[in-house]
């Protein structure tokens, strides 16, 4: 029984960081780039929903369930994943790779002060998606927010699969990610693709941060710990595989999960993070990933 | 007078700075001035893995985080002198590196930035949660002055002078470590990463080097750090400090001593200037990196004395390498059943070849036929599934690339790698410094440079040099290391019939002393002349071998090459 809960909360957690290392690689597959400001971007949406539910509750007293952010929380990250584009991507496009990650260091400084100034440095939560507590399901007690999390990232990455799959717009995407080069050879334009990228990766971090914000609470400092754990799924699910992503991120939660009830939340990030070198030392491309060569 | 034109407003600046601390200064910017003498020796050695390594490390700040904790918990509880704790603290970080390098530093640049920022995460987490040792989230109060047997340094200007005079200290063996030579190989790093075995550098070898000494000097400013405020806590091993020192690096210059003074001192100072910014400024400071990236890569360093390119003289000064003189084995290169295979793509089958020395052979094939993947095989670059592959005494199977070269193979690249910052004597000499062993490498860089008709190149950076020159660079770049096997990856690819030709008698004439050569190419009306013998691969298996004018008239040669002119 324990243990059926307990995967369930693993799983609303997986789902929730997928949507994080998702969002990773849908910038990393349009540019090539590493955006260090993702983790701040979590953060941000987690803000963007306590700032709207404010709003809200202003306007509609009562309690306001935290789905009702989510369209509110895409849009506004949305924007600021354009934001970093354009000003942390767009102006150094052809420089080392080192530079974008400078640049997206220097975003994030940005986004974790501003809203250190604009809201202070304490814990924020949010409404849960559709109401606490728990309900019976197949026999076990389940938790309605992890329920609510678990259907919500469903929807989003089924979203995406259909908008990479069946558009156009995806299709040009998809070839973006697989050689820049002949893509723009065949008339795609690549800053149209990389601002799809940025907003959609952005606004899938956004996403995670409404989810993880009602149950972990959210402060402005919790960046890098966040993109940490997108950085490990992707580097766990092999460089740019989204489906290798996701599932990366689920063996996180899943670890931390197991880890964490039978002993402490430090050491299972401790211990997550001694795992990742040990990972990096093994198989520096990755459990999933394909070892690339080198072409002279 | 060169040396008094290009220090004097160095010199003026350090005078005013002393003036200022000595006579002007009030206590508290005494203080800002000790922190800013602190952040100069942690700048310093964040400059040798981010600058000069051009490693995105996001380690420096746990390093400095070590220093302080040893620093911090010796004096606080075990009343350990300086002496004891400052050694310590440098010596712990350096470790730590040393430890962590085996796993971390071969990784490429994103993985790198990843997993140094697990090693940050991991040793804030320990200093947070394990209390009885580090105090946990409120730290160690009680960490002593810097004493010195009897000799207590008070704060004010005695902490200063002593800080400075540290960081100082640091500078001399910032200089040290960068040589001319040492800095050519940086940017060889840096700039062609592919070419650094046909350099003959050990970028292990020297990105260790960069890394132990970011970890010595972050663990010693560390060590200052708590001296200064008397307190250890978690707040040294957070991601601030990592983010100040990054900062710092990149608006003052990641290359220059003068910029980590300039980084260091402007950003420990900004925050008082702009007290009325509040929350904000560090929104502002952020705002800056990213307008110093875009707009000054090279930080403000740049803007006070133009970058000068490492002078070709200094190189002279190289110390010879005292290994022994290359393999003048009479089989420069044998290989026998060489095969390989790319996911599911065979690129080479059973492929054997025998190269006498003074022996020229060329080799041809379709595009895709394995050409490059050989040259990639004999240089250790890619390791073959099967085969049996000899280059003198040496198994290329097993041998870096590195030690390959530096054994006597040496090679180019069918799109010249060459660092653009570096001018062609300095290439060269880079390579000679690096693969031969006899104590003139400076005058056979001019042998081989004159060799290679560049002698009117010499001082030229390679970034504007024209195609035609650069692919003559490679070959001197190659000839450098006095190799007895020489590989040529289509060495006349884009260049004019004269050009052809001249590159054709370079290499004639090298095969007069023994050089064996393997030259790659399509270009028939090049390697006809050149080459006696040609071997021709398709579809990854060696479907001729044998004397130049046989071959061509070998029906499946023929075939493989349908559609090429033959006259």
């Amino acid at each position: 029984m324990l243990i059926a809960q307990l995967t369930l909360n693993a799983i609303a957690l997986g789902a929730a960081y997928a949507l994080v290392a998702i969002g990773f690689v849908l910038v990393l597959n349009a540019t090539t780039a590493v955006n260090f400001a993702h983790g701040e971007s979590v953060v941000a949406g987690g803000f963007a929903a306590v700032a709207l539910s404010g709003v809200i509750s202003n306007i509609w007293p009562g309690a306001v369930p935290g789905i009702v952010l989510l369209p509110g929380v895409l849009a506004l990250t949305a924007i600021l994943g354009l934001a970093i584009a354009a000003l942390a991507y767009l102006p150094i496009r052809n420089r080392p790779p080192v530079t974008v990650f400078v640049t997206t260091i220097a975003f994030g400084i940005i986004v974790t002060n501003g809203l250190n100034a604009g809201f202070g440095a304490g814990p924020r939560t949010v409404p849960a998606l559709l109401g606490t507590g728990t309900i019976e399901l197949l026999g076990i007690t389940a938790s309605r927010q992890s329920l609510a999390i678990i259907t919500t990232t469903t929807v989003l990455i089924g979203v995406l699969t259909f908008l990479l799959q069946r558009t156009q717009l995806g299709r040009q995407f998809r070839a973006c990610a697989q050689d820049p080069e002949i893509a723009r050879a065949l008339g795609i334009r690549l800053t149209r693709i990389t601002l799809l990228g940025f907003a959609l990766g952005t606004a899938f971090a956004g996403a995670a941060g409404l989810l993880l914000t009602h149950q972990f609470f959210v402060t402005p400092s919790d960046g890098a710990s966040l993109i940490l754990k997108a950085y490990i799924a992707v580097v766990i699910g092999g460089w740019g595989s989204l489906r290798g992503a996701a599932l990366g991120a689920l063996l996180i939660a899943i670890f931390e999960v197991a880890v964490a009830s039978v002993s402490s939340q430090p050491l299972a990030e401790g211990l997550l993070y001694i795992a990742v070198l040990a990972v990096l030392f093994i198989r520096p491309e990755g459990i999933f990933g394909e070892p690339q060569r080198l072409r002279a | 007078m060169r040396f008094a034109g290009d220090r004097l407003p160095l010199l003026a600046g350090a005078g005013a700075l002393a003036a200022y601390a000595i006579f002007f200064a009030s206590s508290y910017d005494q203080r800002l001035l000790t922190v800013a003498g602190i952040y100069v020796i942690m700048v310093l050695g964040y400059q040798f893995i981010f600058g000069h390594a051009g490693a995105l490390s996001l380690a420096q700040g746990a390093f400095f985080g070590v220093g302080a904790y040893v620093t911090g918990i010796l004096g606080s509880q075990y009343d350990a002198g300086f002496l004891a704790t400052f050694p310590l603290s440098v010596a712990v970080a350096a470790t730590l590196a040393l430890v962590v390098a085996a796993p971390v530093l071969r990784l490429a640049s994103h993985y790198f930035a990843l997993a140094t920022l697990a090693l940050s995460q991991l040793l804030l987490l320990i200093a947070v949660n394990w209390e009885p040792v580090t105090g946990g989230a409120n730290g160690l109060p009680g960490v002593p002055p810097i004493t010195i047997g009897d000799w207590r340094i008070a704060r004010g200007l005695p902490l200063l002078a002593f800080v400075w005079g540290l960081a100082g200290a640091a500078m001399l063996i910032a200089r040290w470590q960068l040589g001319p030579l040492r800095m050519a190989m940086f940017t060889v790093m840096r700039d062609t990463p592919l070419a650094v075995p046909a350099f003959g550098i050990d970028a292990g070898l020297l990105r260790l080097r960069a890394f132990l000494l970011s970890a010595a000097f972050g663990g010693a400013a560390g060590a200052l750090f708590v001296h200064t405020n008397r307190v250890v806590s978690p707040e040294t091993l957070g991601f601030g400090i990592m983010v100040t020192c990054l900062t710092m690096t990149v608006i003052g210059g990641r290359f220059r001593i003068t910029g980590a003074v300039i980084g260091a001192l402007l950003l420990t100072h900004l925050p008082e200037w702009f007290r009325g910014l509040d929350e904000y400024y560090l929104v502002a400071v952020g705002a800056l990196l990213i307008a110093m990236v875009v707009f000054a890569p090279d930080g403000l360093a740049s803007f006070i004395t133009a970058r000068t390119p490492a002078k070709p003289a200094c190189l002279h000064a190289i110390p010879a390498k005292p290994d022994a003189p290359a393999d003048r084995s009479s089989a420069p290169l044998a290989i026998d059943g060489v095969s390989i295979s790319y996911g599911g793509i065979q690129a080479l089958e059973g492929v054997g070849l025998k190269i006498g020395p003074g022996e020229i052979v060329g080799l041809i094939g379709p595009n895709g036929a394995g050409k490059t993947t050989l040259a990639n095989i004999i240089t250790g670059l890619d390791r073959p599934d099967a085969g049996f592959l000899r280059a003198g005494e040496l198994n290329l199977g097993t041998a870096t690339p590195t030690a390959i070269t530096r054994h006597g193979v040496a090679r180019t690249f069918q799109t010249p790698q060459l660092p653009d910052a570096l001018t062609v004597r300095a290439a060269v000499a880079t390579a000679a410094a690096n693969i031969v062993a006899n104590p003139d490498a400076h005058s056979y860089t001019d042998t081989v440079m004159t060799a290679c008709h560049l002698a009117e190149n010499a001082d030229t950076p390679c970034g504007t040099l024209p195609h035609g020159v650069r692919r003559r660079v490679e070959i001197a770049r190659a000839l450098a290391g006095r190799p007895f096997f020489l590989v040529l990856d289509e060495p006349a690819a884009g260049l004019a019939p004269t050009e052809q030709n001249e590159v054709a008698a370079i290499l004639r004439a090298q095969t007069a002393a023994g050089l064996a050569i393997l030259v790659i190419d399509h270009n028939l009306d090049f390697l006809r002349p050149l080459a006696r013998r040609l071997a021709c691969l398709n579809g990854g298996h060696l479907i001729a071998d044998g004397p130049t004018n046989e071959v061509l008239a070998d029906t499946k040669v023929q075939s493989a090459y349908f559609g090429l002119v033959i006259q």
